[in-house]
């Protein structure tokens, strides 16, 4: 099982936004909502932001299109999570003061995902979110392993894995 | 032209970049939790413009995070068709990056 720390999302995203839109201008982590009024009055521009970090989202990825402006969040793990989250991300684009400059945009809404299944198709259609499988040989270990992450095998060798380290004083 | 070794990030304050080249190094740093040295993987840009200006510069990274924004433009060394804008925001382990990428008409 690949570890979370492998930032395997971070390639995702980077790899399926050069495949699919390396003519467009997108950034990437971008943050989301309002910078607080009374912030940048009292601290500026640069302090405001920092304050303000942990109360704006990054979404994963912007794509800057003639017409619309593109929000793609990229999920391994929680996929639904990733679905989730994208409707809300939509309703802080307006207000992003770094994103200003791109509207007025459609804002529409892609979810990348390493594999899907049909209760997920069925709630991106009705959020009205575009499911995009990109799924490279690389992924497709990752994937793998999250799939046998619960079988009894995978489990019998974890566990053996963690006696090992325990021996070993690893921990 | 402008001469400076190292390109340092302002948080909250986008910079403009244009790399030319790059090189994965090993570097030896000290730890700053545990004062220990510890050997890392660096990505290291060539840059060559900077908000504009000519210059003659590295910019270096070592969270695999940010390096993982640039992985899919090393091999092609594509990273040469964009201006790239990078933001740091935050700071110690909730940095973040945020990076556009500007294709160069």
């Amino acid at each position: 099982m690949a570890r979370k720390s492998r930032q395997v999302e971070v390639r995702l995203v980077a790899e399926y936004l050069k495949k699919e839109y390396s003519k467009f201008t997108f950034i990437t982590k971008q943050p989301l909502g309002i910078v607080s009024e009374e912030y940048l009055k009292e601290f500026g521009w640069k302090k405001a932001l920092g304050i303000t970090r942990p109360f704006r989202p990054e979404v994963d990825a912007v794509v800057i299109l003639p017409r619309y402006l593109l929000i793609i969040e990229a999920k391994v793990w929680s996929i639904v999570n990733g679905l989730a989250k994208l409707p809300l991300y939509k309703s802080l684009v307006p207000v992003t003061p770094e994103l200003k400059q791109y509207m007025p945009r459609e804002v529409i809404m892609e979810l990348v995902v390493g594999w899907t299944n049909p209760n997920l198709e069925i709630m991106a259609r009705d959020m009205g979110v575009r499911v995009k499988i990109y799924c490279p040989d690389w992924l497709g270990e990752v994937v793998d392993g999250m799939h046998k992450y619960w079988t009894r095998e995978y489990r019998a060798e974890r566990a053996k894995k963690l006696k090992m380290r325990e021996y070993y004083n690893l921990e | 032209m402008v001469l400076e070794n190292y390109v340092i990030l302002e948080t909250g304050v986008p910079a403009r970049l244009h790399f030319t080249d790059h090189v994965i190094m090993r570097r030896t740093t000290t730890d700053p939790l545990t004062g220990e040295p510890t050997t890392r993987n660096v990505l290291v840009f060539e840059v060559d413009r900077l908000n504009g200006r000519e210059v003659f510069a590295k910019y270096s990274i070592m969270a695999e995070k940010h390096a993982g924004q640039f992985k899919p433009y090393l091999d092609d060394k594509s990273y040469r068709d964009y201006d790239i804008i990078i933001t740091k925001i935050g700071e110690g382990f909730r940095t973040s990056w945020s990076v556009q990428f500007i294709p160069r008409s």
